[in-house]
């Protein structure tokens, strides 16, 4: 078992290594941003069509989901920097983990429940706060009794059930990609030499381009589940 | 707890959480001042100038396309006009050689009438003139024969000469 760095600020615990992760990660989110983004111009140039695709398919992924044309207004920029930033999160771990001695530095911070639990409740408590704007605090309390009383606990058990399965969906896909890397990187390569030094090298390859897949695809579901529930709140059903 | 004995392998560490959020909002400010905000307002204008082209372009096929009726109208009115003056003209023309021909005719007749009138005249004038001559010269000639002594040979020529003039 890795050990990682551990400190305490404030009295608060923290773990070097998803806060350099994800700190690296949004240093690379924001400077992939501004390089796409330093000439924006009418007739759109390479780097600008890069970005816009991007940001066509965030949005898209929002209006898929939400029907309130006020609240999508607000989730484009959520959804486009949530799923860069899970994106990139996700892929770190896949061809950049450092070990040094038994301590973690560098891996994906969306291996950790921590993390991917942050991101749910942000989308939840955003969910909350969309539909209190909507309806109002009364109108939204009284959502969750819709469409019959009796279904009130079970509106209330799904809010925790939402951030539980949207947070460890994410948190188990990407950890069990690191734990199998890992396995077949630590264990397997130098079990029994050189042979299985030799059959290791394309199965590493194989995993990683199949993490590359499920961390493209696990951060779309991400923002596609964080966008349906918050289209939830602001729609009456 | 439950949460810490589901999360047992991995610590909850509440400062990452909140470093997470952070970052989080952070990078989203930054990604809206930078490239989120510029980029979506140029598409939105993009949008925009895509919709006012699409609306100017079919103005302006509209437009062309009345302005091409009118020409067309224009055209075949000018036709028609073409048309209506070249038959005036015609028309005129045949109507003024008409006229010409039939003054012409006119004045032919009457020239011809007058000449007519003025040759009868003249013949009269002539009738009535050699007329009063041959009384004159026959009462000259009586008056010559009389006065001459009629033989019987004389009046014997006289009357084969009338007798002749008879014949003749």
């Amino acid at each position: 078992m890795e050990k990682s760095f551990v400190f305490e600020f404030l009295g608060l615990k923290f773990d070097l290594v998803g806060i350099v992760g994800s700190t690296l990660m949004a240093l690379a989110v924001l400077f992939i941003c501004i390089w796409l983004s330093r000439k924006v111009e009418m007739k759109p140039n390479k780097k600008q069509n890069v970005l816009e695709y991007l940001l066509d398919f965030t949005n898209g992924i929002v209006k898929d989901n939400v029907s309130d044309p006020d609240a999508q207004k607000h989730l484009s920029l959520y959804a486009f920097v949530l799923f860069l930033f899970i994106w990139f999160m996700n892929q770190l771990g896949m061809f950049l983990e450092v070990k040094v001695d038994d301590w973690m530095v560098i891996k994906s911070p969306t291996a950790d429940p921590v993390a991917t639990m942050s991101f749910a409740m942000m989308t939840l408590l955003l969910s909350f706060t969309f539909g209190m704007q909507k309806f109002g605090v009364g109108g939204y309390l009284k959502n969750y009794t819709a469409p019959v009383g009796f279904l009130l606990p079970i509106n209330i058990i799904e809010e925790f059930t939402n951030f539980l399965t949207l947070s460890l969906r994410l948190y188990g896909n990407i950890y069990a990609g690191e734990v199998l890397l890992t396995l077949i990187g630590n264990r397997l390569a130098w079990s029994a030499g050189w042979p299985t030094l030799v059959a290791a090298a394309p199965l590493a390859m194989i995993w990683q381009g199949f993490s590359v897949f499920i961390g493209s695809i696990q951060a779309y579901v991400f923002v596609t589940l964080s966008m349906v529930y918050i289209g939830k709140k602001v729609t009456k059903e | 707890m439950a949460l810490d004995t589901l999360f047992a392998a991995s610590h909850v560490y509440i400062g990452n959480a909140i470093w997470y959020l952070v970052i989080f909002a952070i990078l989203m400010l930054l990604v809206k001042h930078y490239a989120w905000g510029p980029v979506s307002d140029m598409m939105e204008k993009r949008r925009q100038k895509v919709i006012e082209d699409l609306d100017s372009a079919a103005d302006n096929r509209k437009k062309a396309e009345t302005l091409a009726n009118e020409r067309e109208a224009a055209l075949k009115n000018s036709r028609q006009e073409a048309t209506k003056i070249l038959s005036d003209a015609k028309a005129n023309a045949q109507k003024t050689s008409d006229k010409i021909v039939a003054d012409a005719n006119s004045d032919a007749a009457s020239i011809r009438k007058k000449a007519e009138a003025d040759a009868k005249q003249a013949k009269t004038d002539a009738l009535n003139d050699a007329r009063g001559q041959v009384a004159d010269i026959s009462v000259a000639i009586a008056e010559k024969v009389i006065a001459k002594n009629l033989s019987a040979e004389d009046q014997k020529d006289l009357v084969d000469q009338f007798i002749k003039g008879l014949d003749n």
